[in-house]
């Protein structure tokens, strides 16, 4: 039995939002990505792990405690970064942090000036005045001071910049090492690639799909957009066997995955101006991996 | 039960609000105290003769020429109704439903303490400066009136009305508490935390403008102030605060169950 487990949960909100029946486990010592397009039931999950909301049907627990009836016994041993950062106004960062360590009847406060140290944050001033990336760092340092087992991470390195993401992937890396479990939601594939071990797909409050990253690696199919000289080379080139998503004028979009020899060699054939790589969401390259962009 | 982090955190944050109410409440004492003339009959009987209805609506029509009476009327059956209310309906809105609406609230359950002793804890906030706020004003009008009317005063009486004012307060904010807890919207919060009071209070009103209207007293949860009642020492009048007081309790420990048990969307 896995530290998290989730068993035919199910909330409806009517018009096909909620989660239904959403069932996965996730083992101690893993991280686990939690991927899906906004809508998708993300936060209606966590929501449900973190005991705010009671299941309509089917359960959820974490250490084998219910998360609903035991959620103040589970909080003991869990850190949350929220998907939104609302604080106390009124605080300072300080006084939060240290509100926070005694609100939880922490013993110790060493982990808090490393966690500072390493985000480079000074958090003296008024939480309200700062910008979406402190507050992020706050959210951040709040989550891991206690050296919880179980952290619950949404979207967590919203607002950071790329060196601060890189950091918070270290620190991931770190927890995963001490033995900590980690569940994530994020849509940065860099981190849920270097992160991860297994990743879930929500789309629709149903799980799409559910593998080893491993297989996401491989699963990079790539969008290229290439751009022909006329529309008949356009029409021409599309027909040459690639994966062809779309046909437009004198633009053809191909989905390359590992054949881009192929790819290569049959571009030299024809009159090609242009190429482009639009950017790809992470869900994207799932869906796309798992044929389910229309579902 | 008590999360004494967060109960300490609630009474920093209610300062500035416990201050302005009070200097409110001070600035009324003072000025309608020194408006007594216990030879003459006050500037505000002067009033009360004019326009009876009107002063009666807002519940000045003094029962005797005596100080006790006079307080009752011109402070206690208005201003210490309305501010007091005023200061549950902010309170109770500020300590759980800004935060669930807000989200703020998300700290305080993502923490090893249960949803009942959150509630719990900022109800005693709520409690604790809705009483400081009466006693301060209990003391106040005994300072004020020895000081200018040394003698005069029924203290024991006054401490009386002073009860039975604060077991209304109790209970208005046992409602505004529960609106707090029951909505998850702000707006709702306050809407019904601050109109159910609100509508008790204009029923009042209504009642005590006339005969014909007299009979709407029974429809209104501030009936059971009886402040002319409790100066007579009439039994029920004792009655009526005891009631105030144990509704408070009820709505209290439901609003504690029902932040409990309630989904939270944040």
């Amino acid at each position: 039995m896995g530290i998290c487990e989730i068993k035919g949960l199910t909330r409806d909100y009517g018009s096909g939002r909620g989660v239904f029946d959403l069932s996965f486990s996730i083992e101690r010592g893993e991280v686990f990505g939690f991927l899906g397009p906004n809508g998708a039931g993300k936060t209606t999950t966590i929501r449900h792990l973190m005991g705010f909301l009671k299941p309509e049907k089917g359960y959820c627990a974490i250490g084998g405690k219910d998360c609903w009836k035991e959620r103040a016994e589970i909080q003991k041993t869990l850190g949350y970064i929220p998907g939104e950062m609302v604080f106390f106004d009124d605080m300072t960062g300080t006084e939060f942090l240290s509100f926070l360590a005694k609100y939880r009847k922490m013993k110790s406060n060493a982990r808090v000036k490393e966690l500072l140290d390493r985000f480079e944050l000074n958090p003296g001033s008024k939480l309200k005045k700062m910008s979406k990336g402190m507050k992020q760092k706050v959210g951040i340092v709040a989550a891991f001071m206690h050296d919880p087992e179980i952290l619950i991470l949404d979207e967590p390195t919203s607002g950071l910049d790329p060196l601060m993401q890189n950091r918070f992937i270290e620190l991931v890396l770190e927890e995963k090492g001490r033995g900590k479990t980690v569940l994530m939601s994020s849509h940065i594939f860099e981190e849920v690639e270097r992160t991860c071990d297994r990743v879930a797909i929500i789309k629709s409050g149903k799980l799409a799909a559910l593998d080893a990253v491993e297989a996401l690696k491989s699963a990079q199919a790539k969008k290229y957009v290439v751009t022909l000289e006329n529309g008949g080379a356009a029409a021409a080139f599309a027909k040459e066997g690639l994966r062809v998503m779309d046909v437009s004028n004198n633009q053809v979009t191909v989905v390359v995955q590992n054949n881009l020899k192929e790819f290569i060699s049959i571009m030299n054939r024809y009159p090609v101006i242009n190429i482009v790589t639009p950017n790809q969401s992470l869900e994207e390259i799932f869906m796309q991996y798992y044929g389910c962009d229309n579902a | 039960m008590i999360n004494w982090t967060l109960y300490k955190r609630g009474i920093l944050g209610s300062w500035k609000l416990l201050i302005v109410f009070a200097a409110v409440i001070t600035m009324y004492f003072t000025i309608i105290i020194s408006m007594f003339d216990p030879s003459l009959g006050s500037a505000l009987d002067e009033f009360a003769k004019a326009m009876p209805e009107l002063m009666a609506i807002v519940g000045m029509n003094p029962a005797s020429a005596e100080l006790i009476s006079f307080l009752e009327a011109y402070l206690y059956g208005f201003i210490m109704l309305v501010f007091p209310m005023l200061f549950c309906i902010i309170s109770a809105h500020r300590l759980i439903a800004r935060h669930v609406d807000r989200g703020s609230m998300t700290y305080l359950l993502s923490a090893p303490v249960k949803r009942e002793t959150v509630a719990f804890t900022q109800m005693n906030v709520m409690v604790t400066g809705l009483i400081l706020l009466m006693l301060y004003a209990a003391l106040l009008g005994i300072v004020n009136c020895e000081i200018s009317f040394p003698g005069e005063l029924d203290i024991g009486k006054f401490i009386l009305l002073n009860v039975g004012a604060l077991c209304l307060q109790l209970f208005i904010g046992g409602i505004c508490f529960l609106c707090s807890c029951v909505f998850n919207d702000s707006r709702y919060a306050v809407g019904a935390g601050a109109g159910i009071p609100a509508l008790g209070f204009l029923i009042q009103m209504i009642s005590n403008a006339g005969e014909k209207t007299e009979n709407a007293k029974y429809a209104t949860f501030f009936t059971l102030f009886d402040s002319d009642g409790i100066i007579a020492g009439e039994p029920g009048a004792f009655w009526g605060m005891a009631v105030l007081f144990a509704g408070a309790i009820l709505l209290y420990l439901s609003a504690v169950v029902v932040f409990s048990k309630k989904d939270l969307h944040i």
